[in-house]
């Protein structure tokens, strides 16, 4: 039985992602490298330990089972930086016309 | 007389200027808030169940092929974890705003419970640096998010 080229797989995974996720791909980038990086070497690791008869079928689902959701953990963190990010540019945006609205209302409204 | 053209223009600047009003007043009028703000006590307990689970694969490391290391032996410890991940899970779905880390509290409860059934079929040497990486990685990533939330400018 031929080897899988853990290599090529991460490469298609990043194709795949990065078709999805289009315009966000760059800020996403060095997270999906990692994430799925560290979905090859729990293949690998899956891969190396059956031929050896140490990984039954159960096992080898539960394994890739954690690395899958500590992959999603690590892409809900990039979710929740970008969120943090749109949030202060909103509030840096507010701030700049503050003064300017809060004078010409006479009031306080920002 | 004041033509319909003009009317309209006057219509679109007022209603125009309604808008940005009511946006900057549902802005909760100083800034907005889009995400939680940071937990001390989360980034502490985070921080306490990735001490707790790596001293546990430590000790697993340590005593595989013993009596020591089977689940029956070890059963302790995940009932201990188990409760100490509802109890952040609780802490974290009682903060508004907080659904990315409850999400991501709940996939660790999950690979608490993965990690439990792989012990139940046997662990070997092997299966620990993967088992290690995974917990830390998730750690890592809930930490990042909640240091994130720290640092943002008021």
């Amino acid at each position: 039985m031929a080897g899988i080229d853990v290599s090529e797989l991460v490469t298609n995974m990043l194709n795949a992602a990065k078709d999805v996720l289009g315009r966000k791909w760059p800020e996403a980038k060095d997270y999906a490298e990692t994430a799925f990086a560290q979905i090859g070497e729990a293949i690998s690791f899956i891969e190396t330990q059956r031929a050896l008869g140490k990984m039954p079928d159960e096992k080898a689902r539960l394994h890739l089972e954690i690395q899958k959701n500590t992959s999603k953990t690590v892409m809900l963190t990039l979710e929740g930086l970008g969120i943090v990010a749109v949030e202060a540019a909103i509030n840096a945006a507010l701030k700049v016309i503050k003064d300017t609205v809060n004078t010409a209302l006479g009031f306080v409204l920002i | 007389m004041i033509g319909q053209g003009s009317r309209l223009k006057r219509y679109i600047f007022a209603s125009g200027t309604l808008t940005l009003i009511l946006i900057l007043t549902l802005a909760g009028c100083a800034s907005i808030r889009l995400i939680s703000e940071y937990d001390r006590e989360t980034d502490v307990a985070v921080t306490a169940f990735q001490k707790k689970m790596e001293r546990f694969l430590i000790s697993l490391e340590r005593n595989i092929g013993k009596e020591k290391a089977e689940y029956k032996n070890n059963a302790g410890f995940y009932d201990g974890i188990k409760v100490d991940l509802s109890a952040i899970r609780v802490r974290v779905a009682a903060i508004p705003k907080n659904e990315i880390t409850i999400q991501q509290i709940d996939l660790l409860i999950e690979n608490v419970n993965n990690l439990e059934r792989i012990h139940k079929l046997g662990m070997t040497h092997e299966d620990i640096p993967p088992l290690r990486t995974a917990f830390n990685e998730s750690c890592t990533a809930i930490l990042k998010l909640e240091l994130a939330k720290k640092r943002r400018r008021h």
